[in-house]
C-alpha cells in the first residue's frame, strides 16, 4: 500500500546502473532522516548526571521552601468561627429557625484581638466549611443548551396556562419566533373575554427548553441587558412564579452569601473598602454596566443576599466575588480590605449580620482577617512541600554517592550482556 | 519457490499448457475440493454463451457487465453515508459514538456539545479526507483507464473504440506491445501458425513470454472479409487466472478451449504483429478484476496483549464510576432531608406555585446518571485515541522501512513493500522463521553442472563454450544468450556423431535436454547489424531454461516453437520434430514426457523427472549396471548441493503410437475429467522407459544468505527451512548457507510409518534432552543461549512428517523441535508447508514468520484456492498448497519480490528482493519498531489513566457530582492536541540503538522474544507510577490552595498544565535519541498547550474567564508547578536509574557502550558505512 503510495515520490536518481530496461529506478533517495540518522543527543543516565541532579533539586529547592515557610510564618492571619456563637443561647437547639425567621435579631457583637501588627491592606475574608460552591449543579462553566440547534426548525406545542400572565417577555424569553394565528411575534394580546383555559401557542423555531441538568447560572444573562431573558440555563431560579426572568438568575446567585461584618476599634468605625476585591476583567467583561438586578430573592425560598436595584452588576463586587465559584469545598471569599495597619494588641469590635444559613448542612462561618505575602496568604503547605523534595534529593544523592561508590559498574562494558555472563548467571 | 518441488529439484512450471485441470466455478467455492477435478459439464445454466461477432445478441439477456471497471469505492453522492457506514465497523469508533451520545442527552450532559462531538469528528474527518483522497486517485485511474482505445470490428471494419464500450461478443484487433482490454479468446494472429506471445507481467509479475495458441479451424479466418459466425459456451467468470474451460462451435464443428487460448485482460502482445479474438469476459468479469484483492489483515501480537490490559482499563474505568456514583448515592442518601433547600442542590423548584422536584429523578435513577455520567467524563481511560495513534505510527514506521537504503535490491530495482500495516511491531519478536529454499534462499538462477549419462559422470574440467560452430539460421547466427560452462569430453562425443561408441547415448539425452521442455526460443531484437543474433530461452522453470542453454552449449540449440513442431539445430544441422502430444508436469507424476516424432520417422517418449518417480517407471530389467551407476552419481550430486533431474526414453511402435494418439486426443477434447484422462494417458506411456542419464543442476545461493542465517540464529531465532530437495541436497544446502555448522548435532528423521516415526521421534527427543541439560544451566540467562551452546539440528523428510502431521505424533514433534535451533524439513509437499507453520504457531505465542518467493508450478489449482474466499471457512489455508498458504498461514508473511510470481508478494505482509534483508528487517526495524510500539502503547495507558485520574480525584471534592475543574475544552483538547503528537513522533522516530549496533551484537533481538518493552511487570509498574503522578498532580495544589479563595477556574488551568507539562516531561525522560524532531514537538507541544489555555480563557462567555491571565501573576502557581513535577517524577527517575545501574538490560549496555566505548572503534565503523552510503549519490 504504503510501497505503491511513495514509490512515485522516489527515484529521482536514474544514474546507477539499477534503472535497467528503462524503468524507473526506485532506489530510494538518501537523506539522513530517510535512514533515520538525524544528529541527535543520545542522553544516558550516568551516575554523575543523576547524583548532580539531585543536588541541583535540593539546592534550588530546599531555599525556596525556606522562603516559602519564612513568607508565610510572616503572613499575619486571624479567623475567627463565628456561626456558633452567633445564635443566641436561647435558639442553640433550633439554629434553623433562628436563622429562618425575619423576626429574630441576627446581629451579633465578637472581640478580636490582633495578635501582631498587622500592615495595609488587612484582607478580610469569610470562610465557608463544607459548601460546595463547586457541585454540579452550582458550578459553572458549561453553557447548556437544548439539544437541538437553535438553527433547526422544530415545532413545539407549548401549553401555556391563561393564567399566567403571557406577553412579550416570556414568549421571546421561550425564544419564540413565530406564533399562533399569524400573528407577528412582537405582539400577541389574548381576548380574556374568551376565556380558555389554555392557550397553544406554536413556536417554530428556536425553542431552547432548559436542560434539566444545568450548571445554574447563565453567562450570558449577566453580560448585557440584551440578553436579559436568557435564563434557561438557570433552573431553579429561572424565572419568576409569574414568569419575568430574575436577573442574576440561577442558584449561585440565588445563594448569595449575605452575611455583614462592621469593624470599630475603640468605638471609631474601621472602614472596610470593597475596592478591587473582585477581578477588574470580570467586572468589566462579564457583569455588565447596563443590566440591573430584577425579581431578585423576590420567590417564597431566599436564598441569600439581595441585591441593590438601582446598581448594574458589574458594580456588584460581593455578587461577582462569590459568582467566581470556589474550587473547593472549603474557600474563602474576599470581603473586603482595611486600609489600614492594624497594630499588635489591638482589640477590634465586629458587629456581624448573621443572616446567612449554614446551618441547614453543618457549615461553618469563619471570619478572617490576613495579610498577605509573596506566596499569598498563610500556608506552610508548599515551603514544606519543597523542604521536603529538595531534602529527599540530597538525601538520595547522597546514598546514590554510596552506593557507587561501594558497588560501581562499569558502563557499556559488554561483558555484562547477558549471553556473555558465565553460565551461573551471576554478575560480578 | 521450493513448493513447487515435493521430489528432487525439478521445477516445472506449466501454467499454459493444453490441459484444464480443475475450474473453479465462480465464486460458489462449495465444491472445492483439493484433488478433486471438476466434473461439471458446461450446462446451459452455468455457462455464459457468446455469439461471435454478436455483441447484441451476447448481451441480449443483459447479464454481463460492460467493459467499464470501478474500483473507486465511492462516488460524491455514496461518499458521506458509505464512508461513514465504514468508519464505524471500527469499534473505537463506535465507543466515541456511545460516548458522545450518551453526553447529547440532557440528563447526562456533561460537556457542551461542541466539545463532547469533537473527538469523534476529527478522526472521523481525518479518515474521510484520508478515504477521499485515495479513492480520487482511483477514479482518475479507472478514468484514464476506461478511456484507452482499442480496435473493435463493427461492420466488418475494425475501428477503434473506447475500452469501456466494448461488450462481450464484438471482435478485437490487437497489435503488439498492446494491453488485452478484456479477457478475449484468440482466433487468429499474424504468424501463421495462430501462436500468440502475451507477457503477464501485470497480472502475475512473470516477464517470461507465455504462448498463447488459435484454433487451427480460425487461423485463416479474416473477420473483415468474411463473417465468423459461432458460438463460445464458457464457464462463468471466476477468478482462477490460469484455468478456462470452454468450447467452441465453428462451422459446425465443436472445439475445446483452454487456458492456452485464451487472453488476458492487463497482460501485453509481444513478437506477434496482431492477434485477433472474440471478447468472453469484460470489466469486473475479467479475471484480473476478479483477482484485485489486497492482503488478508492481520493483528500484531502486541495489540491482541494490548488488548487485554485494555480490558483491565476499562474495569478500572468501571470501578471508577462505580465508586463516584456509589458515593453520590450515600451522599444524597446522607443529606436527603437537607436537599430541598440546601443552597448548592436545592431539589425543589418553588418557581410555580406547587414545588416540583427539580431535577431529582429519586436516588435509584440518580446513581445509574451519576454512573453514565461519570463514564463520560472518564471516558479517556480508553485509550481510543491510541489506535488513532497506533495505525499514523505504524504508516511511519513503514514509510522508513520503505526508505530504508538497506532494503533496496538494486539487481530487481525493487524496494522494500509493507503490504500490511498492523504488524510492523511483530517484526520484532520473531522466534521462528520459516523459510522456504529454492528462489528465497537460492537465486533461482540455475546453472547446469554435472551430467551423468550412460552411467559415465561428465563433471571434469570447466570452459566456456564458445559455441565456435556457427548456426547460421536465414542468414542470421544465433548465439545462446547464456554461457554455459561445459566439460571438454562430453563435448568431444557431442560433435563426435553417432557413430562413436557411447556418443548415441550422449546424442538421446542432449536431444532430450533441448526437446523435452515447454521453452520458447526468442530471437532477441538488437539494432545493431551484426549477424550475431542472441537466442533467448524463455520458459517458466528456470531447471529448463537451464536444461536448454546447457544443450545447446553442446551443439543442440532449441531454434523454434510452434504449437505442432520444434526445430533443433544439431551440430549445425537443423532438424525438424513434430512435437505430437506433451503431457506436462504434475504433482502426483512428478514427471513430465514430450512424444517426438523424429526426422527419421520413429516417434519417441522423452520423459525427465525426479529420480523416485522416475526409477518407478524405467524398466528395471535393462542395463541394471547403468542404472546402479545412475544411482550413485545421484547420490553424489545431491550432496553438493544440486538438483538433479533423470532422463528416460522410450521408442514407441506404431501401435503403441496410434493407441496413445487416439487417447490422447479423446482425453485433450473431453470436457468431463479432462485431467484426470490426461493423466491416466500419460501414466500409460511412461512406462517401461530406458535410462539416459541423469543432470545435476546448481541452485546458486543468494548473496549474503550465510551470513543472514547466521545473524538470525545468534539473535535467537530458530530457522526452518522447508524445501523440497532430496535429503541430501537439502543438508549440503544447509552446510553451504550455514544453517547447520560442525558443531551442531544433528539428529535425522527418516522413516516410513507412523511407529517408526514415533520410536525415532521419542529417541530424538531423548537425546535432544541430554544434549540440552549439558547446557542447561544456561536456561536462565536467556532461551538463545541454551540452542546456542550446544545447538541441535533436526532434519526430517517429508514422508515421516505424513506420518506425524495431524495426527498425536505433532505434540512429540512440537517438543523436539522447540529443542533444535534448526530443523530442516525436506522433499516437504507443497501442502505440508502450511501444515508445519500451524504446527509451532498453534501451540506457542511465539511469533512465526515465513518467507517464500510463492511459486506453485506443481498444482496450477491451488491457486485458485488461495484467493480468500468466504465460504472456505478457517481452513483455507491449508488447502493452498504452495508458499502462499505458509505465507497467510504464519504470524508474519514475507514476500520474495522483483525476480518471479507476484504471487507471494500479494498474499505477504512485507516484500523485499532479497533473503539477507530479513536481518535489517527483523534485527533493525522489527526491533526498532517493537521497542517503540511497546512503549508508545504504555506510555498512552499512563498518559491518559493520569487524567483520569486527577479528574477522578477532584470528584471526590465536589460531594461526587462529576464536575471538572479543568475545563471540557482542555478535556478534549488533551488528547487531541496537548499530548498527541510527541508520542507519536516519538513512536516513529526514536531509536534505542543504533544500526550498526544492532547488527553488531544479534542477540539484543532477545528483548523482543522476552517482551521486554511492554508486558504485565510493565504495566503495573506505570500504573502504579500513574497513580502516583496523579495523587502529586492533584494533592499539591489541593494543599497549598486550601482554605484560601482560589476560583475553580484557576486551579483547572494550573491541573492542566500540571498534567500536559508532567506527561510530556515523563516521555521526555525516556526518549533515546533527541534529534530536532524530538525537541520540536515535545517543547511544541508544551507551548501550544499553554496557548490553547489561554486562548480558552480568554472568551467572555466561559467562566474561566480570564482565570490564566490572574493565576499566571501570583508565585504560588509557579511553584506550585514546579514542585508538582519534580515530586511526580522523582520516584520514576530514582527507579529507573536503579534498574539501569544496577540491573541493566542488554539494550541499556549496548546503549551506554555505543557512548562510551572506544570513540575509535567507532569512528572505525562509521568511515566503512561511509561509502556505502555515499555511494548512491554519485
Amino acid at each position: 500500500m504504503i510501497g505503491e503510495a511513495t514509490s512515485s515520490g522516489g527515484g529521482g536518481k536514474d544514474d546507477s546502473p539499477a534503472a535497467v530496461s528503462g524503468k524507473k529506478n526506485k532506489k530510494p533517495n538518501y537523506s539522513r532522516f530517510t535512514q533515520q540518522e538525524l544528529p541527535a543527543c543520545k542522553p544516558i543516565l550516568t551516575p554523575g548526571w543523576v547524583i548532580t541532579s539531585f543536588i541541583v533539586v535540593g539546592v534550588v529547592f530546599i531555599p525556596i521552601g525556606l522562603a516559602s515557610l519564612y513568607a508565610s510564618e510572616h503572613v499575619v492571619e486571624i479567623v475567627e468561627r463565628y456561626d456558633k456563637d452567633c445564635i443566641p443561647p436561647d435558639y442553640r437547639n433550633n439554629s434553623l429557625h433562628y436563622i429562618q425567621t425575619s423576626e429574630t435579631d441576627k446581629n451579633c457583637t465578637m472581640t478580636i484581638n490582633v495578635p501582631k501588627h498587622m500592615k495595609s491592606p488587612v484582607f478580610i475574608y469569610y470562610e465557608l466549611d463544607n459548601f460546595y460552591q463547586n457541585h454540579r449543579r452550582l458550578a459553572h462553566g458549561m453553557h447548556k443548551e437544548f439539544p437541538f440547534k437553535s438553527h433547526l426548525c422544530c415545532l413545539w406545542i407549548l401549553k401555556v396556562e391563561f393564567s399566567s400572565v403571557v406577553d412579550m417577555i416570556e414568549l421571546t424569553q421561550f425564544g419564540a419566533r413565530n406564533l399562533l394565528f399569524g400573528k407577528s411575534p412582537q405582539k400577541i394580546s389574548l381576548d380574556k373575554s374568551e376565556n380558555p383555559e389554555f392557550v397553544f401557542i406554536r413556536m417554530t423555531t428556536k425553542v431552547e427548553k432548559s436542560a434539566r441538568y444545568v450548571k445554574s447560572r447563565s453567562d450570558k444573562q449577566l453580560r448585557s441587558k440584551a440578553s436579559e431573558g436568557t435564563t434557561e440555563t438557570c433552573k431553579p431560579e429561572a424565572v419568576t412564579s409569574n414568569g419575568q426572568p430574575i436577573v442574576p438568575c440561577g442558584l449561585v446567585a440565588w445563594s448569595l452569601f449575605n452575611d455583614t461584618y462592621k469593624f470599630s476599634v475603640k468605638k471609631e468605625v474601621l472602614g472596610v473598602s470593597k475596592k478591587n476585591i473582585a477581578w477588574k476583567s470580570d467586572q468589566e467583561h462579564k457583569f455588565g454596566s447596563d443590566i440591573y438586578p430584577k425579581n431578585f430573592q423576590n420567590g417564597s425560598l431566599i436564598g441569600g443576599g439581595k441585591l441593590n436595584p438601582s446598581i448594574p452588576l458589574s458594580e456588584q463586587v460581593d455578587l461577582i466575588v462569590w459568582m467566581r465559584t470556589a474550587a473547593l469545598p472549603n474557600f474563602r471569599k474576599l470581603y473586603g480590605k482595611i486600609e489600614k495597619d492594624l497594630q499588635a494588641n489591638t482589640t477590634i469590635t465586629v458587629t456581624i449580620e448573621n443572616n446567612y444559613n449554614t446551618y441547614s448542612f453543618g457549615g461553618k462561618k469563619k471570619l478572617v482577617l490576613s495579610t498577605t505575602s509573596w506566596i499569598g496568604g498563610k500556608n506552610s503547605f508548599l515551603g514544606r512541600a519543597y523542604i521536603a523534595i529538595g531534602g529527599l534529593c540530597l538525601f538520595l544523592a547522597v546514598c546514590f554517592v554510596f552506593v557507587y561508590l561501594l558497588k560501581p559498574r562499569p558502563l557499556g562494558d559488554p561483558s555484562y550482556l547477558s549471553w556473555n555472563r558465565n553460565p551461573s548467571g551471576q554478575m560480578n | 519457490m521450493d513448493s513447487q518441488n515435493p521430489f528432487e529439484g525439478e521445477i516445472y512450471r506449466r501454467k499454459g499448457g493444453n490441459s484444464v485441470r480443475e475450474v473453479r466455478h465462480g465464486s460458489r467455492g462449495g465444491d472445492i475440493e483439493l484433488l478433486g477435478l471438476s466434473h461439471k459439464e458446461i450446462g446451459d445454466d452455468d455457462a455464459r454463451l457468446v455469439y461471435l461477432n454478436d455483441p447484441v445478441k451476447s448481451n441480449e439477456r443483459y447479464e454481463f457487465a460492460g467493459n467499464s471497471i470501478r474500483t473507486s469505492k465511492y462516488s460524491v453522492f455514496s461518499f458521506l453515508p458509505r464512508n461513514l457506514f465504514r468508519q464505524f465497523h471500527r469499534v473505537a469508533y463506535i465507543y466515541f459514538l456511545i460516548i458522545a451520545v450518551l453526553n447529547q442527552l440532557p440528563q447526562l450532559a456533561v460537556f457542551g456539545r461542541g466539545a463532547s462531538i469533537m473527538p469523534l469528528a476529527f478522526v472521523l474527518s481525518v479518515t474521510a479526507v484520508k478515504d477521499a483522497y485515495e479513492d480520487w486517485r482511483r477514479h482518475r485511474s479507472d478514468r484514464v483507464e476506461n478511456n484507452r482505445l482499442a480496435w473493435v470490428l463493427v461492420d466488418d471494419e475494425f475501428q477503434q473504440k473506447k475500452w469501456k464500450d466494448i461488450q462481450v461478443g464484438e471482435i478485437l484487433k490487437i497489435q503488439a506491445n498492446e494491453t488485452f482490454p478484456c479477457d478475449i479468446v484468440l482466433l487468429s494472429t499474424s504468424e501463421p501458425t495462430g501462436v500468440a506471445f502475451v507477457q503477464t507481467v501485470n497480472l502475475d509479475g512473470e516477464s517470461n513470454l507465455k504462448t498463447r495458441y488459435a484454433k487451427q479451424e480460425t487461423i485463416s479466418k479474416i473477420p473483415e472479409e468474411e463473417m465468423i459466425n459461432g458460438l463460445i459456451k464458457c464457464e462463468r467468470p471466476n477468478r482462477n487466472i490460469y484455468g478456462f474451460q470452454a468450447n467452441m462451435e465453428v462451422e459446425g464443428k465443436r472445439l475445446s478451449l483452454g487456458p492456452s487460448n485464451i487472453l488476458l485482460r492487463g497482460c501485453e502482445l509481444k513478437n506477434t504483429a496482431w492477434a485477433i479474438g472474440v471478447a468472453v469476459y469484460c470489466g469486473r468479469e475479467t479475471k484480473a478484476m476478479l483477482n484485485s484483492s489486497g492482503a488478508p489483515s492481520k493483528r500484531s501480537h502486541l495489540e491482541t496483549r494490548m488488548n487485554f490490559e485494555t480490558i483491565i482499563l476499562s474495569m478500572f474505568l468501571i470501578l471508577l464510576c462505580s465508586i463516584v456514583s456509589i458515593c453520590a448515592a450515600v451522599w444524597l442518601r446522607h443529606r436527603k432531608d437537607e436537599l430541598d433547600i440546601l443552597p448548592f442542590y436545592r431539589r425543589k423548584d418553588f418557581a410555580h406555585g406547587a414545588p416540583q422536584n427539580y431535577n431529582y429523578y429519586g436516588w435509584g435513577l440518580e446513581i445509574i446518571f451519576t454512573f453514565l455520567m461519570s463514564v463520560i467524563v472518564f471516558q479517556i481511560m480508553i485509550p481510543i485515541s491510541l489506535y488513532i495513534s497506533m495505525e499514523l505510527v505504524r504508516v511511519g514506521q513503514a514509510y522508513f522501512m520503505i526508505r530504508d537504503m538497506l532494503l533496496y535490491d538494486e539487481e530487481s530495482n525493487s524496494r522494500f513493500q509493507c503490504r500490511s500495516l498492523n504488524i510492523n511491531e511483530d517484526l520484532g519478536q520473531i522466534k521462528y522463521v520459516f523459510s522456504d529454499k529454492t528462489g528465497t534462499l537460492t537465486e533461482n538462477k540455475m546453472e547446469f553442472q554435472c551430467a551423468s549419462i550412460w552411467g559415465v559422470d561428465y563433471s571434469g574440467g570447466r570452459t566456456i563454450s564458445r559455441n565456435d560452430p556457427v548456426q547460421a539460421v536465414d542468414g542470421k547466427i544465433l548465439q545462446p544468450k547464456m554461457e554455459v560452462k561445459v566439460d571438454p569430453q562430453l563435448l568431444e562425443l557431442s560433435r563426435s556423431g553417432k557413430d562413436v561408441k557411447g556418443a548415441k547415448h550422449v546424442h538421446d539425452f542432449l536431444l532430450a535436454l533441448a526437446a523435452c521442455n515447454t521453452i520458447v526460443p526468442l530471437v532477441v531484437d538488437d539494432t545493431s547489424d551484426s549477424p550475431v543474433k542472441l537466442l533467448d530461452y524463455q520458459g517458466e522453470s528456470p531447471d529448463e531454461q537451464a536444461l536448454a542453454y546447457a544443450a545447446a552449449a553442446y551443439g543442440f540449440m532449441l531454434t523454434e516453437r510452434t504449437s505442432g513442431h520444434i526445430a533443433i539445430n544439431i551440430q549445425g544441422e537443423r532438424q525438424r520434430f513434430n512435437v505430437l502430444g506433451l503431457h506436462e508436469f504434475d504433482s502426483d507424476r512428478k514427471r513430465m514426457s514430450v512424444i517426438l516424432g523424429c526426422p527419421d520417422k520413429t516417434v519417441k517418449v522423452f520423459v525427465k523427472g525426479a529420480d523416485t518417480s522416475m526409477f518407478s517407471v524405467i524398466d528395471r530389467s535393462l542395463n541394471t549396471n547403468i542404472i546402479h551407476a545412475t544411482e550413485a552419481h545421484l547420490q553424489t550430486y545431491s550432496s553438493m548441493g544440486l538438483r538433479t533431474l533423470v532422463f528416460g526414453i522410450r521408442e514407441l511402435n506404431n501401435l503403441e503410437f496410434e493407441q496413445w494418439h487416439l487417447a490422447f486426443e479423446a482425453a485433450s477434447t473431453a470436457i468431463i475429467g479432462r485431467a484426470a484422462l490426461l493423466h491416466k494417458v500419460a501414466n500409460n506411456v511412461e512406462n517401461s522407459l530406458t535410462i539416459l542419464g541423469a543432470s545435476a543442476i546448481e541452485d546458486k545461493l543468494q548473496q549474503g544468505v550465510p551470513e543472514a542465517i547466521e545473524s538470525l540464529r545468534t539473535a535467537g531465532i530458530k530457522a526452518w527451512v522447508l524445501t523440497g530437495d532430496k535429503q541430501e541436497t537439502a543438508i549440503s544446502i544447509g552446510y553451504s548457507s550455514k544453517l547447520l555448522t560442525s558443531k551442531m548435532t544433528s539428529i535425522i528423521i527418516n522413516s516410513n510409518s507412523k511407529q517408526s516415526s514415533r520410536r525415532s521421534l521419542e529417541d530424538a527427543l531423548v537425546t535432544s534432552k541430554k544434549l540440552t541439560i549439558t547446557s542447561g544451566i544456561t536456561h536462565n540467562t536467556g532461551a538463545s543461549d541454551a540452542a546456542a551452546v550446544n545447538p541441535v539440528a533436526l532434519i526430517i523428510d517429508g514422508t515421516s512428517l505424513v506420518h506425524i502431521l495431524d495426527s498425536e505424533l505433532e505434540e512429540l514433534l512440537f517438543e523436539l523441535a522447540t529443542k533444535c535451533s534448526v530443523v530442516l524439513c525436506c522433499r516437504v509437499a507443497p501442502l505440508q508447508k502450511a501444515g508445519i507453520v500451524a504446527l509451532v504457531k498453534n501451540r506457542t505465542r511465539d511469533m512465526t514468520l515465513a518467507i517464500g518467493d510463492g511459486d506453485f508450478p506443481t498444482s496450477v489449482r491451488s491457486i485458485a484456492l488461495c484467493f480468500p474466499e468466504p465460504n472456505f471457512g478457517e481452513h483455507k489455508e491449508l488447502r493452498c498448497a504452495n508458499d502462499v498458504s505458509m505465507i497467510q498461514m504464519a504470524d508474519v508473511g514475507v514476500g520474495i519480490s522483483g525476480r518471479e510470481g507476484q504471487q507471494a508478494v500479494m498474499a505477504s505482509d512485507f516484500a523485499m528482493g532479497q533473503f539477507r534483508f530479513l536481518v535489517p528487517l527483523l534485527l533493525v526495524h522489527g526491533h526498532w519498531n517493537y521497542q517503540r510500539m511497546g512503549y508508545m502503547i504504555l506510555y498512552n495507558f499512563y498518559r491518559n489513566a493520569v487524567f483520569v485520574l486527577v479528574l477522578f480525584w477532584y470528584v471526590i471534592f465536589t460531594s461526587f457530582t462529576l464536575t471538572t475543574a479543568i475545563t471540557e475544552w482542555s478535556s478534549m483538547l488533551y488528547s487531541i492536541i496537548y499530548t498527541a503528537l510527541p508520542t507519536i513522533v516519538v513512536g516513529i522516530l526514536d531509536k534505542d540503538l543504533s544500526r550498526r549496533t544492532l547488527l553488531k551484537y544479534p542477540q539484543l533481538y532477545g528483548a523482543g522474544h522476552r517482551q521486554e518493552a511492554y508486558n504485565s511487570k510493565l504495566f503495573w509498574l506505570t500504573m502504579i507510577d500513574t497513580l502516583w503522578q496523579s495523587v502529586a498532580v492533584f494533592s499539591i495544589p489541593l494543599f497549598a490552595y486550601w482554605a484560601s479563595s482560589i476560583d475553580g477556574s484557576s486551579i483547572g488551568d494550573l491541573w492542566t498544565l500540571a498534567v500536559v507539562i508532567l506527561v510530556n516531561l515523563h516521555l521526555a525522560m525516556d526518549i533515546s535519541r533527541w534529534s530536532w524532531i524530538t525537541h520540536a514537538v515535545i517543547w511544541g507541544s508544551i507551548i501550544a498547550t499553554f496557548i490553547c489555555v489561554t486562548i480558552i480563557d480568554a472568551v467572555p462567555i466561559f467562566s474561566g474567564y480570564w482565570a490564566i491571565f490572574h493565576v499566571a501573576k501570583t508565585e504560588l502557581f509557579w511553584l506550585c508547578l514546579l514542585a508538582i513535577v519534580l515530586a511526580a517524577l522523582i520516584p520514576r527517575y530514582v527507579v529507573k536509574f536503579l534498574y539501569q545501574y544496577y540491573s541493566p538490560c542488554d539494550i541499556q549496555i549496548a546503549r551506554e557502550a555505543e557512548k562510551f566505548r572506544s570513540p575509535r572503534e567507532l569512528r572505525n565503523t562509521k568511515i566503512e558505512t561511509n561509502p556505502i552510503l555515499g555511494s548512491p549519490h554519485r
